[in-house]
């Protein structure tokens, strides 16, 4: 991911995922008229300028018993993430973010214009699960040298996985003390296009390797792929 | 010895990391350190008087993020137990170990984000951050650190918290990452700029960063600031081993960089997460025998946003004037109306359009001048980075703006009347501010140069004596029109210069009112903005969006050598030149714009596949704002407002919904469409009202983000196509709770309530709002939308109607107004 690395030195270039884009647009294949495609366009240079991404990721002990899944600082109960966790013998919970000024831009275009804010809003979102998987895919690298396996990421909200478990995420993490990600009282993220997920580590090569919306129990969701 | 005489006298050494340590000593993750100065105060001393031993100064409190929001009584203990047990230990450190110390009373950030970008309100902040500071200070703490902060809006509540609270000196270190940023976007130099306004005794930077990596920013930071500086990093950097945290640098590598620092000229150092007594020690002999390097004042006048400072001195500035409602009747319809948008786009426009800062004006006899001001801050300092220039001549207005600007404003202004100095200076000493002095008194305006230049001492004088230096205010020679007075330019420009060589200071112009009752005033106002920048004006109030004034701003930066290699100037009209050469040649090869032509626009209008034959039509439906102005202007020169709206927009708008809703148009498409439609409306609207009509509302429809939730989005999308549509929207905005909604439903007997939420956990307020709205209103409607909704989840809450896509709720407003 050279790119990245460049997009992280200059604030050009950074790797699109164009399909990802249009997918949150809700796109279902018409025809894309030029003056979208330009504001897309625009929308991307805009963030490459306007995003911080950040993460933070630590590695804690595992053991699932009776359906209480106990990562050491967090226990939690979920049946979608047991099955995700299944022959995982460690945890990794990780952070990521694109910092507050791209809420800054979602906002401005909130308030002038609506269709650069929605564009905005789905190129945020796909750049950043582009930027998790390429830390995940770092993370992949490192552990694989260990002898382990990385299973799909699985955030909070995701099927039968409590959002609560977002307070102990966020305290053991430090987030708003070290990419500064806050958790408001009603559970959400500020800034807004933040991640928080943790990854099974197993020394079995995967045997699921479903990830993001496939993993996920809530099958009436709109973005669903 | 009072901290700030000893800063005075010698580097002071802070101590180190506090968590690390307390780990060592049994603190389990996820317990609230702070409890442990009340359950093993013997621990903490102990960590104090190790620090203390190794040679620090100043022991900072084990009061890092101990606040009302954490210790909220679930703790079992309260916020002020554990800030009296922490300042205890603190003491009872430094009476063991027999040394003069001082007491930091730490403070740290909440955690939280601030509105609008998180969920605490900026009064919260100051009143948890002044909880703390009060039991400190009355505890015995000698001074306030404020530390970790990586939100200079965070910071400035700290920082208000504080003073407002307690006397104590207050130190502010903030927390940048490798690029020299806070995570909320600032720079060095709109922190400096920032905290100096705040009157801070010293500032600088801790933690996220080891020695090495803050030099750098170490040296910036130094070459703006007037007071001390600290530098309390890290350290090294750190990596995860085996679980646990190291960092890349030993003790020793750690002294021998602080040791730089001090000489660089930090006058306060030491440590923070994973420093412990052994690189306080070293650092300490690291420092021995270094001359403290002076701490001179910088004299730089400068203002700052969250983001940016802005410099006023030899490269002229261009403050924007267009936020002021003076002579626009558009302008005060929009404030009457509380129609912020409207103001937005003005402030959008002129940064497009190359402005530095933004004047804010707006007072109007009628409104609430200081709520309005206020908000109006509020609003545009969250969606743009440049700084604000707060133009009003009411105190309490110009206070509600200062307080929770974020950063260091212009402030718009003081004059030398007695009673003008005695209100604005107390303000820009406790908030931090440039003024703008107008050369004005109790005798009015004088008409030389001689008497204006007076004027301006005298205020310098008076400012002085408030604290308030030189650099910190910038002088308006004042402009009279030339048509009443045919000296009025020629004194002005006298005084501007004389400003500049004998007084050494800052000028300020409104450059448009010397043409004040004169034809094409723009020829008046470009030539006297030329001369006036040529006689050393530091800042022109000016309208951006004027070529000829932008013209006149480039090109004297590129003749004065202001402008590298005309980068600037080149960057400004080389599309200008490029696009008349193109025009030029096609004109030579007679090519008119038929088909084939370069621009697509007219050519999608023109061309005989135009969907409805109609160009207005095509422009809303292809969603090109220019081409559905322009056609809309033709149209209305012949055809009746309201045909034009029923028998063209309306049309066009729904061909667009019934694709949207056929899959065969995506959302994107949808709302450039509909902003379209919008633009040409606001054509339409114009002329009825020229014609002393207006355009019938079909009905008033509130929309709200339900309470707890902080995304707009959808409810944004649904506003701008209801509104298109007919409706007027009442929209109250994002996390709005469930009395606000239904009060207003009540006040203004509204029939329909669109309710947005993305999220499941914010659901339930949606439901709370639908059950208040159906005991207090029974007549209105409640229809819902948003990601994690379901129509089985909008029926079991009670919703009337279920909207799963923005033209959803148009069909359904559609149908409750129908017929009415």
């Amino acid at each position: 991911m050279d790119k990245m690395e460049q997009w992280f030195g200059t604030g050009e270039g950074f790797p699109w995922e164009e399909k990802e884009i249009l997918r949150y647009l809700g796109h279902r294949g018409q025809e894309i008229p030029e003056n979208v495609k330009q504001l897309i366009g625009e929308c991307q240079r805009e963030l490459e300028n306007a995003a911080a991404a950040r993460s933070v990721c630590a590695e804690y002990p595992l053991a699932i018993q009776d359906h209480v899944i106990d990562m050491g600082v967090l226990q939690t109960k979920s049946r979608n993430l047991e099955k995700n966790l299944r022959d995982c013998g460690r945890i990794l919970i990780f952070g990521a973010t694109l910092g507050s000024r791209v809420d800054v831009l979602l906002k401005r275009y909130g308030q002038l214009s609506v269709s650069r804010a929605v564009v905005l809003q789905a190129a945020s979102a796909a750049m950043l699960e582009t930027y998790c998987d390429y830390c995940n895919e770092a993370w992949r690298e490192e552990y694989q040298k260990k002898g382990w396996y990385l299973r799909p990421r699985f955030s909070p909200g995701y099927g039968d996985f409590p959002l609560e478990c977002q307070k102990e995420i966020f305290a053991v993490l430090e987030l708003s003390k070290r990419i500064g990600v806050t958790l408001t009282d009603s559970l959400l993220m500020a800034p807004s296009k933040s991640v928080t997920a943790v990854i099974g580590l197993s020394k079995k090569p995967g045997t699921c390797s479903v990830q993001g919306c496939e993993a996920c129990g809530k099958i009436s969701c709109e973005y669903r792929r | 010895m009072d901290i700030r005489k000893a800063m005075e006298e010698r580097i002071l050494f802070c101590d180190g990391g506090m968590g690390s340590l307390l780990q060592a000593k049994g603190l389990k993750p996820g317990e609230l350190p702070g409890i442990w100065n009340i359950t093993h105060p013997e621990a903490l001393v102990e960590i104090h008087r190790e620090y203390l031993e190794a040679g620090a100064d100043i022991v900072t409190t084990n009061t890092f993020g101990v606040d009302g929001l954490k210790y909220n009584g679930q703790t079992g203990y309260s916020v002020e137990e554990v800030v009296r047990a922490a300042v205890r230990n603190g003491r009872e450190a430094i009476r063991q170990s027999g040394k003069e110390a001082y007491i930091a009373l730490d403070i740290g950030p909440t955690g939280k984000l601030l509105k609008p970008l998180g969920d605490l309100g900026f009064e919260d902040a100051v009143r948890l951050f002044g909880q703390v500071a009060a039991i400190g200070a009355d505890e015995g703490a000698d001074l306030v650190l404020i530390e970790t902060m990586s939100d200079s809006y965070e910071a400035k509540a700290a920082v208000l918290g504080a003073k407002e609270n307690c006397g104590l000196p207050v130190f502010v270190t903030v927390t940048f990452d490798e690029k020299g940023k806070l995570l909320t976007g600032g720079s060095p130099a709109s922190v400096v700029a920032m905290l100096e306004g705040l009157g801070v005794d010293a500032l600088g930077m801790n933690c996220g960063l080891g020695p090495m990596q803050m030099k750098g920013i170490l040296k910036e930071v130094l070459a703006l600031s007037s007071v001390p500086v600290i530098v309390n990093p890290n350290a090294g950097l750190p990596r995860s081993e085996n679980g646990k945290t190291v960092y890349d640098i030993d003790e020793d590598t750690f002294a021998s960089l602080m040791g730089e620092i001090a000489r660089m000229g930090a006058r306060v150092v030491g440590g923070c997460c994973g420093t412990t007594p052994g690189h306080i020690r070293r650092t300490v002999k690291a420092c021995q025998g270094i001359e403290p390097v002076p701490v001179h004042k910088k004299g730089r006048t400068v203002v700052s946003s969250f983001a940016q400072a802005v410099v006023i001195g030899r490269d002229p500035v261009i403050i924007g004037e267009r936020i002021n409602p003076t002579g626009k009747p558009k302008f005060k319809q929009a404030l009457r109306e509380h129609n912020l948008e409207y103001i937005l786009q003005e402030g959008a426009a002129q940064q497009d359009h190359g402005a530095h800062v933004l004047d804010v004006n707006v007072g109007l006899p009628e409104i609430d001048e200081p709520s309005m001001m206020e908000e109006v801050v509020r609003e545009l300092q969250s969606i743009i980075d440049l700084p604000l220039q707060i133009d009003t001549s009411d105190l309490d207005a110009m206070e509600r703006a200062m307080r929770v600007y974020n950063g260091k404003p212009l402030i718009n202004s003081v004059n030398g009347k007695e009673e003008s100095m005695r209100g604005v200076f107390p303000l820009v000493k406790k908030y931090g501010g440039v003024v703008v002095a107008l050369a004005l008194d109790e005798d009015g305006i004088p008409e030389t140069a001689d008497g204006r230049l007076k004027i301006a001492e005298k205020i310098y004088q008076r400012a002085a004596e408030y604290g308030i230096g030189a650099e910190d205010i910038v002088v308006d020679a004042l402009c009279m029109t030339i048509s009443s007075d045919s000296k009025g330019a020629v004194t002005t420009l006298e005084a501007v210069r004389r400003v500049r060589d004998e007084l050494g200071g800052k000028t300020i112009l409104g450059v448009s009112n010397i043409s004040f009752g004169l034809p094409v005033r723009e020829n008046i106002n470009a030539a006297f903005f030329a001369m006036a920048l040529q006689n050393g004006l530091s800042a022109a109030i000016i309208n951006p969006n004027s070529d000829g004034m932008m013209r006149v701003y480039r090109s004297f930066r590129a003749l004065w050598a202001l402008d590298e290699n005309c980068g600037d100037y080149i960057q400004a009209y080389a599309p200008e030149a490029a696009k008349k050469k193109a025009e030029a040649a096609a004109e030579r090869r007679g090519n008119t714009g038929g088909p084939g032509s370069a621009c697509p626009e007219t050519a999608a209008a023109a061309g005989p596949d135009a969907p409805t034959g109609s160009a207005l039509a095509a422009g809303i439906e292809r969603g090109l704002k220019e081409q559905a102005a322009r056609a809309v202007r033709e149209l209305l020169s012949a055809r009746d407002p309201m045909e034009v709206i029923n028998q063209e927009m309306i049309p066009a708008l729904d061909r667009v919904g019934k694709g949207f809703e056929a899959g065969t148009v995506f959302l994107p498409q949808l709302l450039m469409s509909a902003e379209a439609a919008k633009a040409a409306f606001e054509i339409v609207r114009e002329s009825l009202q020229a014609s002393g009509g207006e355009q019938e509302k079909k009905g008033e429809v509130i929309l709200a983000t339900v309470k707890g939730d902080i995304h707009d989005i959808g409810k944004n999308i649904v506003k701008v196509l209801l509104e298109n549509y007919g409706y007027e929207v009442l929209d109250l905005g994002k996390d709005v709770p469930p009395e606000k909604i239904v009060g207003l439903a009540v006040e203004r007997q509204v029939r329909l309530v669109g309710l947005s939420a993305l999220m499941t956990t914010t659901v339930p307020s949606m439901e709370k709002t639908i059950a208040l709205l159906r005991q207090k209103a029974p007549w209105a409607k409640a229809m819902v939308g948003g990601a994690v909704l379901t129509k089985e989840y909008a029926d079991s809450m009670g919703a009337d109607c279920y909207c799963r896509d923005a033209m959803a709720s148009v069909n359904y407003a559609e149908e409750i107004f129908k017929g009415q």
